[in-house]
């Protein structure tokens, strides 16, 4: 089946099966890398896209479902992001694996909570694991990307 | 310019493309324990490359430690999800499909899954021999006992315990347990293999690439220096990407096929892949009234699962460091590495140290109760110090824990109050004997680059021997570049194993760069590093130098419910110099938050040799929402002090810290994790509702 996807703000015209994931699509389609398949049931994160402006699991979400949708992934944030220089001036990473999904689920709960609290980055960044164990400084990150 | 890591730039061996490349998928068997009756692959489309047993059945048999494993089970399959056959196909989609139209028959097999059952003279046997490795990954000796399933039993024997137990005022014995877990490195395995005439070319996520080629070697019956291992980032790794992993049947199905292979785990894969040693600990522990520490005896069962992999290492290393950094006279530790029908154990962050520290701390505190004298206290009065024997009789220097655990019992100011904490020290050793080399090449440019084996799993490897090399240099780290690990291009290492690589790569920079100021263009540094030990007496060095820590935490536990909430948590740990801080907070902090899950959730669920919790939804890691309210430490550091690693330091300490404080409430639970059905039990036995 043949999808159109506006992804990282650019008209799309993919290829697709039915079946298929939007995770799947955006890696061998778009050769969008950052989007890493981890648990493969939506409760790791690592996939997170966000699909107009929310986060989701591109694991969970047919390809289908995204049809005529604004697609997000880091590639599209450029590289100087204020969430993406706040992930770097905290050095809140480490094998960088969950970092793209971590970084947009951030851009997630900035965009519907401006200066949240404590409680609220580890709540709603409570759907991204990262097994290196960097919460401590990715929630010094979103704080710092906070205005 | 902006890290790769957050533009999502970086390409992990999951993302190594290849012309013509195949993907694969493998078979594995439904039963722990079964013979191969038939394998019929008769009904594959065209198109498909298979891999069966009988392919594989004049390759080489190999394992770091003990040769025990082929590419594939040959005739008899040893647990379930032990690899049977594999398929290779133009997407991992058609692979999966075809590999459903393998028909295998298999006849079922008596199975084990208990070690200290498995240890016993009538248990069913898991292989018929176990021989030794020629690996060098198999750096001691091996002592496995004929006809049983012990692959490797390593001893101490330091004086008397049996005869020092007499003398002691108190005694207390206990055994304690510790589930197998998973490392659940987010990237999962992943290889990809490519054959050019009778050359081997693999790129893979791997900590070992030089006992990886050697193994290679063996399997496929060639000259290693005709396979080019190449080590790209990984997505974590936390030990389990060591040793022949995916790379054999990636391999053997590239030969098959005539183009490259790529072979990328399914999650579920992971706990059938490799996992986390369970263990028994036996312990008696004796001390006279005023708690000087006179004897101690260990007795250790290490569950390898269906192949020994570094299992041999493991046992070893619960074995020596049961002792833990206290002088104790009289010491004799058994610790056997045994095989049962579960798939396979391995390397795990700290590994054997974690189980052998759990058991230890936790008797310590039962000891201190008894004699009513507080743990810190009794800790203190028994600690190393600079010129103590440790019972492997060498002799200890730069001895830091009475600060690592000063500084951890004040962090949870345990002056103030007792209740809901606990403390635990760690004695942990470094791989020893080992070897490292790095080379230094000068550019054109007038920037420089490093060449050597160590690889980058998250750890920050890179940038820590990046920083050395600048400083050794005089130059900014901006002109230093780091060359990805290929065993072609630069020379031997070890491995990427134990907390060992800023040390070893630090020493053998300052000579690589020296010969670079001598030779102009390259320079080539090396250290060795010897040592050993008696596996029948445990005499000898069983450390190069050793990593040093202590945690305290405090809980609060719902004892309607069972569920502990680690309150604080912090961890101090002896770092020497640090080199790069925001890695070494990043290691300390992650090491911590891995021991919080050993310590609260982290356990694989077997039925009938089955894993059963075989996704992330089923078996938890530790997510934001669990972090403890204070989660604080320190790397404490020396004027003048040589490098420590530690980079799995705070992990071993955490859940026996953890389970010390709820002893504190009187809670004795004895098995890790501390799942609420334990706690509840506890309660009830305080209560005496029940025995």
């Amino acid at each position: 089946m043949r999808l159109t996807l506006d992804v990282n703000g650019t008209r799309r015209e993919i290829e697709a099966r039915t079946d298929e994931m939007l995770m799947d699509v955006l890696r061998r389609e778009l050769g969008l890398l950052s989007v890493r398949e981890t648990c493969g049931i939506g409760v790791c994160g690592a996939c997170t896209v966000l699909v107009d402006g929310a986060p989701i699991s591109g694991c969970l979400m047919l390809a289908a479902a995204a049809e005529g949708r604004e697609v997000v992934t880091v590639e599209g944030l450029g590289g100087d992001d204020p969430v993406q220089r706040a992930f770097v001036e905290a050095h809140a990473f480490q094998c960088g694996y969950c970092t793209p999904g971590m970084i947009l689920a951030a851009k997630g709960l900035l965009a519907e909570i401006q200066s949240p609290s404590e409680a609220e980055i580890r709540e709603s960044l409570s759907g991204n694991l990262c097994r290196c164990g960097c919460y401590v400084k990715i929630a010094d990150a979103v704080r710092r990307a906070a205005p | 310019m902006s890290d790769p890591r957050v533009t999502g730039a970086v390409r992990y061996a999951q993302d190594v493309e290849l012309p013509d490349m195949l993907e694969a998928r493998i078979v594995r068997s439904p039963y722990p324990h079964a013979g191969i009756a038939r394998v019929d692959a008769s009904a594959l489309p065209d198109g498909v490359v298979v891999l069966l047993p009988d392919d594989v059945r004049g390759l080489g048999v190999y394992g770091p430690q003990i040769q025990d494993a082929t590419v594939l089970a040959l005739d008899v399959a040893r647990y379930a999800g032990d690899p049977v056959a594999a398929v290779a196909a133009r997407t991992a989609r058609e692979a999966e499909q075809a590999a459903s139209l393998i028909e295998i028959d298999y006849e079922e097999l008596p199975a084990v899954f208990d070690p200290v059952e498995a240890a016993g003279d009538d248990a069913p046997r898991v292989h018929e021999i176990a021989e030794v490795s020629e690996n060098e990954a198999a750096y001691f000796d091996l002592r496995p006992q004929p006809g049983t399933n012990v692959c490797h039993r390593f001893r101490v024997r330091q004086g008397d315990p049996e005869a020092a137990f007499e003398e002691c005022d108190v005694v207390v014995e206990e055994t304690y347990r510790t589930a197998g877990a998973q490392h659940v490195h987010m990237e999962p395995h992943a290889s990809a293999a490519r054959w050019d005439g009778d050359r081997l070319e693999v790129w893979t996520g791997t900590q070992t690439p030089y006992n990886l080629r050697s193994d290679l070697a063996r399997i496929f019956l060639m000259d290693p220096e005709r396979i080019r291992i190449v080590c790209p980032p990984m997505g974590g790794a936390f030990g389990a990407k060591t040793f022949v992993r995916l790379e054999g049947i990636a391999a053997a199905l590239a030969r098959k096929a005539g183009r490259p292979v790529k072979c990328v785990l399914e999650r579920a894969e992971e706990w059938q892949t490799l996992n986390r040693h369970p263990s028994v600990i036996r312990v008696r522990l004796g001390a006279k009234a005023d708690g000087t520490l006179v004897a101690a005896r260990f007795r250790c069962w290490a569950d390898t699962g269906a192949y020994a992999d570094c299992g041999p290492g493991v046992a070893q290393k619960m074995g020596f460091a049961a002792a833990g950094p206290y002088r104790i006279p009289h010491v004799w530790v058994d610790a056997d590495c045994v095989y049962t029908n579960l798939p396979p154990n391995g390397a795990f962050r700290g590994y054997g140290q974690m189980q052998s520290t759990w058991a230890r701390e936790l008797a310590l505190d039962l000891l201190a109760d008894r004699l009513g004298i507080d743990p810190v206290e009794l800790r203190l009065k028994n600690v190393l110090h600079d010129g103590d024997r440790y019972c492997t009789g060498e002799e200890m220097h730069d001895c830091h824990y009475e600060a690592c655990l000063r500084a951890a019992a004040r962090a949870v100011d345990w002056d103030d109050a007792r209740r809901g904490k606990g403390v635990a020290l760690l004695l942990k050793g470094m791989q020893t004997p080992s070897r490292a080399e790095i080379a230094v090449e000068a550019e054109d440019d007038g920037t420089y680059t490093v060449r050597c084996a160590t690889a980058e799993m998250g750890q920050g490897a890179w940038r820590t021997i990046s920083l050395l090399a600048a400083e050794e240099l005089g130059v900014d780290v901006g002109q230093i570049r780091y060359a990805v690990p290929d065993t072609d291009i630069g020379p031997y290492d070890t491995r990427t194993t134990s907390s060992r690589s800023t040390y070893v790569m630090a020493r053998a920079l300052r000579e690589a760069v020296r010969d670079l100021r001598a030779n102009g263009r390259r320079g080539h540094g090396m250290i060795e590093i010897p040592g050993g030990l008696d596996p029948d007496t445990g005499q000898g060095v069983a450390s190069h130098h050793w990593h040093q820590g202590a945690a305290a935490a405090e809980v609060r536990v719902d004892e309607e419910t069972g569920k502990v909430e680690v309150v604080r948590l912090h961890a101090a740990i002896y770092a020497g110099r640090v080199v790069n801080r925001p890695g070494a907070e990043l290691q300390n902090e992650g090491s911590m938050i891995m021991g919080l899950g050993t310590a609260l959730y982290e356990e694989i669920d077997v039925a009938d040799g089955q894993v059963t919790n075989a996704n992330l939804s089923d078996y938890e890691i530790p997510a934001f929402a669990d972090m403890p309210e204070r989660l604080t430490h320190d790397l404490i550091e020396r004027e003048g002090a040589d490098i420590h690693g530690l980079g799995e330091t705070a992990l071993p300490p955490v859940p026996a810290a953890i389970g010390n404080a709820l002893a504190s409430l009187r809670l004795h639970v004895t098995e890790l994790p501390l799942a609420p059905e334990a706690v509840l039990c506890a309660v009830d036995v305080r209560e005496g509702v029940r025995a």
